[in-house]
């Protein structure tokens, strides 16, 4: 498999990242080693095998359908910069 | 390659909000609020908050599943879908991706057609978007509302049968009791190709209510024969009537799905699964076709009354006081007319089964007049009277003494010349004006069919 | 003096809290000042005076009252900024405590302040803490890392000479390798066995808050307190909490297991120090067991790092300037602002691991490498259980190496960055309770010992760690 710059810059570009030029060259360099090694899972024979999620079986943790207080308006808009006083402000949309 | 030949082929993607007291994953109430005021750290993704799984969601979905015939897996994950979107409080959604909840489902339409239920799934809603200039306004109280997502396979051929569908499913999804049609929302996308085109796929995205669709699905039908299609997604505009663009296939993002490691894996078991199964109820089809065999319903009439899960369920008490088959043309005629024109929940009349048996009875039994058994019908919806005492209290007893009644016979024949003419040339409908005299004489207490009789006899 | 006698001393009213408290914060300033391991203060002066009220009303109770408390930066603090050491996160004051934070509030805990990691707990060394963070420095020799992930809380554990302890955080070793470079004790729990609530993520299947002291019975002490499940954490454990604190040293009859590759990998020092603290062990009446992990040696670093840049990515895509933390102005569309944010406050090794997270999880790639992956899991964790069906635990030295220096650390690519996690990244990916204790020094530099244990076996590491410590 090789890794790209062009690839890596779809990559950059799904995560909503963007690299220069040299980045791109640096990053897919390091990707291909990395990957290489990464690659050598596929000498493991998994035929049949469950994967694993979680390092211990967790099963069946529910929440009762029941209100909680939430959280203060004002509080949560603390947070930010972009707001009104009521909704949060975000970048436009397409 | 499909294998695909008839003109239209469409496939179904509905998201249906089921009506939880609290979010799929938090504590929020789902209820109408003022802007972010139903949050929390969970629905607002902060850093360090985990999801929690409502295990009422758990139990609607697998409620939904199981109504659309699905088999529920053994084993179910959810998943993290990764994008990025303002109204996103993550960027990631938690949905089900390897393992629904419920797959390899089936509804029948009237014609026959078998829509394939694909899978139906549990997923959060994202927050709800204004959109400004230059920016977007973000209200996170919806973030976290579950949803249940139904697939279809590509089955339907038509609008119109999209749009039974839909009809079909929200009235499966009422009588289930998991959603809620005056606050929940039903969305659909909808993915459609025509045989002229090759079956090139372009889906409409947004489609509100079972109206809409047929609408929607109409335009772009129309619209795809007549321009070259690409496979791409489409928004539906419920105003302007039309389909406009909104992206290609090919810069749809890659979701890059993993199991969401905050949550467990959920163990099904077949005594849950049982005990799910044991809380739907007879679902309208299997209800209206049991009124047709057992009691003789008229189809049509059946499915209508059948449609509603409260009406259902008066009728049903109501036609064990009763006749069945009267009861079912009251219902049709009278009392469906009265809660849409009132636009009054069944919950909110005062109709009970005592009051519509005795009105039903009353008049069957010669005690009222149809009319006058109409009027109480109306006034039922308003306040619980008793029918019998109203009769008697407002005197509007049927008239059926024959002396009586023939006295005001020959008073109309004398008033109205004209239509005895008229009758006797062979105008039925001067008949009918004659007996309409009279009920206004007595305001609708002369009992219609011995009017009628007394005429005839009268004008021989 | 443990920390258990001080609690004591300070509950009966024989230390005044408010003068102590004073006193500890000035010296932890001072180190500060030279180390760099705190991001954050918290109001420690008024915490003091609330528990020297209490205390005055004959109200001091906790078995951790007056005692300092330090947490890595990436558990939420109330009010108090909590960034996992990012810029991104910069300003970002949560709205509750972590419940591992709760429970020693609860306690009578004063938190003393937020420790630098490596950003988002990325890194081995401790020379990856996000843009605009001073570089903790370790406490042993300057010029050499503390070890990452939870370096200030390794350092400061080191030289902190008041009573204190600190809560770091593991997802792949990130406990124990600074315990390691700085010459602390460092415990790992089991997946689970804490409440991750209030953990501002790294890789969700991995993360466990651990505990650092400069005894092994003081981080038992302070394990047992935030152990035990959580209503705000689906994955923490229903298991009962056993009593972690007063275990003997007692290793007579204990099984040792010994990974012959993962002594070899190590330099000859650090190998020669385990295995000389593991003869000491024998003469106590431990056995030593010669155990196999050839899946897991091999393949068990891959199956890691794959797993937790694929959960990472996924939990870093939340971080884009909108809702807290860093904030641009606004302009541009969506994708537009939420890169540029992204772009410039992530720091460089935060961006190769979304890279690396978010390709192996895409169509095309997932099977091969998320996918795959999970089930190599499988396999370890079975791997694992066969062997702790032999022994009580497995020894190995924590790191194959001694703290390195800032040259040391330019000269690896990123790839052999990523070897030096060779033994504990497929403990933790097993989810594991593992101990780290320091059994020597090369050049000054401590060299620690791994005792790892079957899930939910703590109170065993933690009695041979005891024993390990009795040693010198």
């Amino acid at each position: 498999m090789e890794i790209t710059p062009e690839l890596v810059k779809h990559v950059a570009q799904t995560a909503r990242l963007n690299l220069k030029e040299e980045e791109l060259k640096k990053y897919a360099a390091e990707m291909q080693e990395i990957l290489n090694t990464f690659e050598k899972l596929s000498e493991v024979d998994t035929t049949g095998v469950e994967p694993s999620f979680h390092p211990i079986p967790i099963k069946n943790i529910t929440r009762k359908d029941e209100p909680n207080d939430c959280l203060p308006r004002e509080k949560i808009l603390e947070l930010t910069k972009h707001k009104t006083n009521e909704h949060f402000k975000g970048p436009k949309v397409l | 390659m499909n294998n695909f030949t008839t003109d239209v082929v469409i496939g179904l993607e509905i998201h249906v909000q089921l009506n939880t007291t609290t979010g799929l994953f938090c504590g929020c109430p789902i209820k109408p609020a003022e802007p972010n005021t139903a949050t929390c750290p969970i629905c607002l993704g902060h850093p360090g908050a985990k999801p929690l799984v409502n295990e009422k969601a758990l139990e609607y979905g697998a409620k939904v599943a199981l109504a659309l015939g699905c088999k529920i897996a053994p084993t179910i994950t959810f998943s993290r879908k990764t994008y990025f979107y303002p109204d996103l409080a993550k960027n990631f959604q938690i949905t089900q991706f390897e393992l629904p909840l419920g797959n390899n489902g089936h509804l029948v339409l009237d014609d026959g057609t078998i829509v394939r239920i694909e899978r139906a799934h549990l997923e959060e809603d994202p927050g709800s978007i204004i959109r400004e200039t230059e920016s977007v306004l973000v209200d996170y109280n919806r973030s976290g509302v579950p949803l249940c997502e139904i697939v279809t396979g590509p089955d339907m051929h038509s609008p119109e049968q999209a749009r039974e569908f839909m009809k079909k499913l929200l009235n499966i999804l009422g009588y289930l009791g998991v959603y809620d049609p005056n606050t929940g929302i039903v969305k659909a996308d909808a993915n459609v190709s025509i045989k002229e085109k090759n079956y090139t796929r372009v889906e409409v995205k947004n489609i509100t209510g079972f109206k809409e669709i047929e609408r929607a699905l109409q335009y772009e039908i129309q619209r795809q024969k007549s321009q070259d299609v690409k496979l791409e997604t489409r928004g539906w505009d419920s105003e302007k009537g039309i389909t406009h663009f909104m992206r290609n296939k090919e810069t749809e993002a890659d979701y890059g799905y993993i199991v969401e490691p905050d949550l467990p894996i959920f163990e099904i078991s077949q005594d849950w699964i049982r005990s799910i199964q044991a809380s739907i109820p007879e679902l309208g089809e299997q209800r209206a076709a049991r009124w047709v065999k057992d009691w003789k319903i008229d189809e049509t009439d059946a499915k209508i009354i059948a449609n509603n899960l409260d009406v259902a369920d008066l009728f049903e008490k109501v036609a064990k006081k009763s006749k069945p088959i009267i009861v079912s043309r009251w219902f049709r005629r009278d009392i469906l007319r009265q809660l849409n024109e009132s636009k009054l929940e069944l919950n909110d009349t005062k109709f009970n089964e005592n009051n519509l048996a005795e009105t039903i009875n009353l008049v069957d039994t010669g005690g009222a007049t149809q009319q006058v058994g109409s009027n109480i019908i109306q006034l039922l919806t308003l306040q619980d009277i008793s029918p019998g005492d109203y009769v008697i209290e407002t005197g509007l007893q049927q008239i059926s003494d024959s002396n009586e009644l023939k006295k005001l016979c020959v008073e109309t024949i004398t008033e109205h010349p004209k239509a005895v003419e008229d009758y006797k040339k062979g105008e039925e409908n001067s008949l009918q004006f004659l007996v309409g005299q009279i009920m206004r004489k007595t305001k609708g207490t002369a009992n219609a069919q011995k009017v009628k009789e007394l005429f005839e006899g009268l004008l021989k | 003096m443990r920390i258990s006698e001080f609690v004591e001393a300070a509950k009966k009213g024989n230390i005044n809290i408010i003068e102590h408290t004073k006193k500890a914060l000035k010296e932890a300033e001072k180190i500060n000042e030279e180390y760099h391991y705190i991001t954050a203060w918290a109001d420690v002066e008024q915490q003091a005076e609330q528990l020297q009220k209490r205390q005055e009303e004959g109200n001091a109770t906790g078995k951790l009252f007056g005692v300092l408390i330090s947490v890595k930066d990436d558990m939420c603090v109330k009010g108090i900024e909590s960034c996992a050491s990012s810029a991104i996160l910069k300003g970002y004051k949560p709205l509750f405590n972590a419940t591992a934070v709760e429970r020693c509030i609860r306690e009578g805990a004063i938190i003393l302040g937020k420790t630098v990691q490596d950003e988002f707990g990325f890194g081995t060394f401790g020379d990856k803490a996000g843009i605009g963070y001073k570089k903790p420095k370790n406490p042993v020799n300057k010029k050499h890392f503390p070890g990452g992930s939870s370096s200030g809380a390794g350092g400061l554990t080191k030289l902190a000479d008041f009573p204190h302890l600190s809560l770091a955080e593991s997802t792949g070793g990130s406990t124990a390798a600074p315990a390691s470079f700085c010459g602390v004790i460092g415990i790992t729990p089991t997946y689970g066995r804490v409440s991750r609530y209030g953990l501002i993520d790294y890789a969700n299947s991995m993360d466990k808050i651990c505990t650092m002291a400069r005894t092994v019975e003081d981080a038992a002490l302070l394990l047992e307190i935030i152990s035990g499940q959580d209503e705000h954490d689906s994955t923490s454990a229903p298991e009962k909490v056993p009593q972690l604190t007063d275990i003997p040293a007692n290793v007579n009859g204990i099984k040792i297991g010994i990974i012959k590759e993962a002594f070899e990998g190590a330099d000859n020092h650090v190998r020669k120090q385990v295995l000389d603290a593991v003869y000491q062990l024998e003469q106590k009446g431990a056995r030593k067991i010669e155990i196999s992990l050839p899946i897991t040696m091999k393949y068990g670093l891959a199956a890691y790092y794959v797993l937790a840049m694929c959960e990472a990515s996924t939990n870093l895509a939340k971080y884009c300037g909108m809702r807290y933390g860093q904030h641009e102005k606004l302009s541009g569309n969506y994708n537009e602002y939420f890169s540029r944010v992204r772009t410039q406050y992530f720091g460089e090794e935060v961006k190769r691991r979304i890279l690396l997270g978010t390709f192996a999880r895409m169509a095309g790639y997932r099977d091969a490498f998320y996918t795959k992956a999970a089930q190599v899991r499988t396999k370890i964790i079975e791997e694992y259980n066969n062997v702790f069906s032999q022994v009580d635990v497995i020894i190995t030295p924590t790191m194959p190496i001694t703290a390195p220096t800032a040259e040391e650390v330019k000269k690896l690519t990123p790839l052999q960055h990523y070897l030096m996690d060779v033994i504990t990244a497929p403990i933790n990916l097993a989810g594991l309770p593992h101990i780290n204790v320091p059994c020597g020094q090369h050049n000054e530099m401590p060299i620690g010992m791994l005792i790892t244990g079957k899930h939910f076996a703590e109170a065993k590491i933690i009695q041979v760690a005891k024993a390990v410590e009795n040693n010198e």
